[in-house]
């Protein structure tokens, strides 16, 4: 069953093709909803928001990216999710040591398909990246995942945060230019292919 | 430093988002100007870096149930009959109440309001008026003399063309005396003494009875209804 007749059926009430949609695009949802929120669990809770509304809204979809439409409300979950934790903050994003210090190669951005170096490298770069990417305003951070991390094009970004296409690409060009100054901080972290040269004419 | 244009310019050359003619001009300012060369090698670094993170994979499955978006079994057609039965028969319950509560008051009311008058107007001895209830009007001659001590055969006088007469009659004679107290005592012994008015429901009890059973019937139905469906859905 192809996605359009998913998605018809889906429109029609049908939970089982609704539900053959969201393992098709879980991973995609939680990995949005995780770089934009930067905390597993809250992400966990917002993807889970966002795929009962998109059930409940499913027949307001008038065709188009069906991606596009769905990371919308993935990004608006993840913006109450910021709502609230703006209201009731909790606990902090990195775990701390049992004296109260800041992890610095958390266990829980690790890899199991990694030996322990390159996992410590992984995590290490990971958190770096996560770092910046919270560092960045909410508008910015969502752009940038969606572009660069999930790989969407401009129409379908705009369609995700709706915001016209000239502001997102001056989001995008903003949050890369953000993201490459606090990265420079982290230089020795970076790959050698992609390592940044040291004097930015940035 | 670049301009934020050229950075924008820049970003968006990366995204193949520029036309044709903007993608040749940005070239052959690259071309000529190392600094802007540099700066679209940090933005490539830069958007390199984020396309290699790791991608997260969701750590348990997200799928829906029905109960998760509210969704309901698929009810029978005889299930909205028997709704609109429930709902037909409370409404004409709540009617009956309300009839056999608020009909005998209306009644009441009228057959009350005209005691009074009697009372004060029709008083025996008075001559003119009268008609109405005769027993409450001799109970409340009866009492009169007690309280005026008037003899009883003072009311004899009934001959006395009371109402027409001025007030001589009223200041002399135990006639006048018994006339006044009959005034006082008759709007509470009339009222006392009025039969009692028949509370008789307007809606006879059967009919309330039926409608009952036919509320706690439909609403048993509709339930086992429910629960069927439910339990086939599952």
């Amino acid at each position: 069953m192809d996605e359009t007749s998913l998605i018809q059926s889906a429109q029609k009430g049908d939970l089982d093709a609704f539900n053959t949609l969201i393992l098709h695009y879980q991973d995609t949802v939680f990995n949005t909803a995780v770089r934009i929120l930067g905390d597993e669990d809250l992400a966990q809770d917002a993807a889970q928001e966002a795929f009962i509304s998109a059930f409940r809204s499913i027949s307001t979809f008038r065709g188009g990216s069906f991606k596009a439409w769905l990371m919308r409300t993935v990004t608006n979950a993840c913006y109450d999710e910021l709502r609230r934790q703006k209201r009731r903050p909790t606990t902090p994003l990195e775990p701390e040591t049992s004296d109260g210090e800041e992890m610095d190669s958390p266990k829980w951005l690790a890899d199991p398909n990694m030996t322990p170096a390159e996992k410590s490298e992984a995590d290490e770069l990971e958190h770096a990246i996560q770092h910046c990417l919270d560092a960045l305003p909410t508008d910015f951070r969502t752009v940038v995942v969606l572009a660069d991390i999930q790989g969407m094009d401009y129409t379908e970004v705009a369609v995700a945060s709706k915001v016209p296409l000239g502001t997102i690409k001056s989001r995008l060009a903003r949050a890369r230019l953000r993201l490459r100054e606090c990265l420079r901080g982290f230089e020795e972290l970076l790959p050698a292919s992609f390592r940044l040269e040291g004097e930015s004419t940035l | 430093m670049k301009k934020f244009h050229d950075i924008e310019l820049l970003s968006s050359y990366l995204d193949g988002q520029l036309n044709t003619a903007e993608s040749k001009r940005l070239e052959t300012r690259l071309a000529s100007d190392p600094e802007l060369a540099s700066a679209l090698n940090d933005i490539r670094a830069t958007r390199s870096i984020l396309r290699k993170l790791p991608a997260r994979k969701a750590p348990r499955n997200f799928t829906l149930t029905r109960k998760m978006v509210g969704l309901r079994p698929p009810l029978p057609r005889t299930y909205p009959i028997f709704r609109f039965s429930t709902a037909f028969a409370t409404i004409l319950l709540m009617l009956t109440f309300a009839a056999n509560s608020i009909v005998p008051r209306i009644a009441f009311g009228g057959a009350a309001a005209p005691a009074p008058a009697m009372g004060y107007g029709g008083g025996p001895g008075m001559g003119g008026g009268g008609g109405g209830n005769d027993t409450a009007m001799q109970a409340a001659a009866t009492e009169a003399p007690a309280a005026t001590e008037a003899p009883l055969e003072a009311p004899s006088a009934e001959m006395i063309p009371a109402p027409t007469t001025d007030g001589t009659l009223r200041e002399g004679g135990p006639a006048a005396d018994s006339m006044q107290a009959p005034k006082e005592a008759n709007p509470e012994s009339a009222l006392q003494n009025q039969p009692p008015i028949q509370n008789e429901a307007v809606i006879p009890i059967t009919w309330q009875i039926i409608l009952l059973a036919v509320i706690l019937l439909s609403g048993l139905a509709m339930w086992l209804i429910q629960k069927s469906a439910s339990r086939r859905w599952q």
